[in-house]
């Protein structure tokens, strides 16, 4: 009886219907949090006593750090249970992860080495973390290449969620390889704060940006997946009702 | 008939037929030669300048050279309906595959690691350095056939899939660069090279039990 | 306005900002075109297939 939450989300007319009605439950709330994070950070959080009003770069790049492993680990966990369970909303969820994943992912490379740049005096260096960034967004091409390779939508559902879940095995074997390299050569490695710890005026608004961009990739889940909930039915009789204007 | 004595007859089979077509068996080596090459022309032909940089050269054209022969390892059986053979037969997929894996790594894998301490020599590279490359390539190029076993099935019914499968394969087979490679450097500035090979081995022995398992899937998904 | 000056880091700052803003803003697009796309080719595979269901 437990279980019926589980099969009811395997059930594509439910979780259209469901989708529409929980996305502003999670976009307003992002943009609230977004907003106090942004103000906090920007303005009331006091600058950092080695990189001055620079470190507030953190704000945009952590989170898009965060993002970008958070939601790979969403799309292989969502490859897997669609592969084992074989739910069609399992390989929509992977599906959409994979565009949000690899533009934060971007995004995260680029605040990344502006944030190291003034530090540096070059715009690029091969810090474990950045390095790191570069090899997930080929992955996340990768993932994206494999899908549009395949016309049929199942089969590129069920080979692309293969490729998620050998690639969540290797993200941290490769994490920690490119940690280990690089510690071998002593390359300067920015990215951290001036104090050890960090004090509450600067903490929270990067826990309130954390999570308000989570929710934020929850509000974009949920519209995402409902498109591609609706491209993998044919032509369902619940499609007719759901789209009822 | 076991799962095992199956395997033992594909490898067979597989070096059989790879023999009548030696020809094809030297192409990822000129390939690796010739990418070898490519770096004194590009950069210098001084060889204190090639040392240095001798592992990074040496590893980055192995894992082009395995690339590219990853062509040879199910290509043809797909081709010609064997593949779908191995899948119906009843026999266990994964231990098929291991084999023809295994024989990949024969074909490719062991030429490699014996023409590496040549392209070494060429970049300048010291002879107590010969044994340490030969090892920590013949051990590499064993994780290399297996991670690209995956992409290449994955990619089995893609038409032109190079450029795809070295996209999916090469940020993976980046922990094997970068733990041969230094094996390579340990070996050739005289230090004990042992800590980086055995994470080579251990890389290789998750590829032996995952791989074959990983590729069983994804060409069965492929031939549905 | 020392805001707009960021200690003088504005050349990497408000470039950091503009750009995650824009990614941001870009994934809430392409989300909703592909929600619009879905349903607009879902109703013609309906009003195709009409006396399917």
């Amino acid at each position: 009886m437990t279980w019926t939450w589980f099969h009811r989300l395997a059930s594509p007319p439910h979780v259209y219907r469901v989708a529409g009605r929980l996305t502003p439950w999670f976009a307003w709330p992002a943009a609230l949090l977004i907003l106090g994070g942004l103000i906090g950070g920007l303005v009331l959080a006091p600058p950092d006593y080695q990189q001055g009003d620079g470190y507030r770069i953190l704000y945009v790049h952590a989170p898009s750090a965060w993002m970008s492993l958070m939601v790979y680990t969403t799309m292989a966990v969502a490859a897997g249970i669609g592969l084992i369970w074989r739910m069609k909303v399992a390989h929509a969820v992977a599906a959409s992860c994979a565009p949000i994943g690899a533009s934060f992912t971007f995004a995260a490379l680029v605040t990344g080495s502006l944030w190291g740049a003034p530090m540096w005096g070059t715009y690029w260096q091969w810090d474990p973390r950045l390095t790191s960034e570069l090899i997930l967004l080929f992955l996340y091409l990768g993932y994206m290449g494999l899908r549009s390779a395949f016309d049929e939508v199942q089969r590129a559902d069920r080979v692309s969620a293969l490729l998620a879940v050998v690639g969540v095995i290797n993200v941290p074997i490769i994490h920690y390889s490119v940690i280990w390299w690089n510690s071998l050569h002593q390359a300067p490695s920015v990215m951290r704060l001036g104090k050890p710890t960090m004090p509450p005026s600067m903490l929270v608004p990067l826990l309130m940006m954390l999570l308000g961009f989570t929710l934020f990739f929850g509000a974009l889940l949920l519209v995402r997946v409902r498109g591609e909930v609706l491209s993998r039915e044919r032509a369902a009789s619940w499609i007719r009702e759901a789209l009822r204007p | 008939m076991s799962a095992f004595a199956a395997a033992r007859l594909v490898l067979a089979r597989d070096l059989r037929l790879a023999f009548r077509k030696r020809s094809q068996l030297v192409q990822p080596l000129a390939f690796f030669a010739i990418v070898t090459m490519l770096f004194p022309l590009g950069i210098s032909p001084e060889l204190s300048v090639l040392r240095p940089i001798a592992p990074g050269v040496l590893w980055a054209a192995a894992l082009l050279a395995a690339l590219l022969a990853l062509e040879l390892l199910f290509r043809e059986d797909a081709q010609d309906g064997t593949l779908e053979q191995y899948a119906v037969s009843g026999r266990s997929l994964t231990w098929l595959l291991a084999a023809k894996t295994a024989a990949h790594w024969l074909l490719t894998g062991v030429p490699l690691a014996l023409m590496a301490p040549l392209a070494g020599i060429a970049l300048g590279v010291p002879g107590r350095a010969l044994p340490g490359i030969l090892a920590s390539v013949a051990l590499g190029t064993v994780a290399l056939s297996l991670i690209g076993s995956i992409g290449a099935a994955l990619t089995l019914s893609v038409r032109r899939s190079g450029a795809l499968l070295s996209l999916l394969t090469l940020p993976l087979d980046i922990p094997v660069l970068i733990f041969g490679a230094r094996a390579t450097e340990l070996a050739i500035s005289g230090e004990a090279y042992g800590a980086p090979l055995e994470l080579l081995a251990a890389i290789a022995v998750l590829g032996l039990t995952l791989a074959p398992l990983a590729a069983a899937a994804a060409v069965r998904i492929n031939l549905e | 306005m020392s805001f707009l000056d960021m200690g003088g880091y504005w050349p990497y700052v408000w470039p950091a900002y503009a750009l995650t803003l824009t990614v941001m803003v870009l994934n809430v697009v392409w989300a909703r075109r592909l929600l619009g796309r879905s349903r607009k080719e879902a109703l013609r595979r309906l009003s195709i297939g009409g006396s399917e269901t």
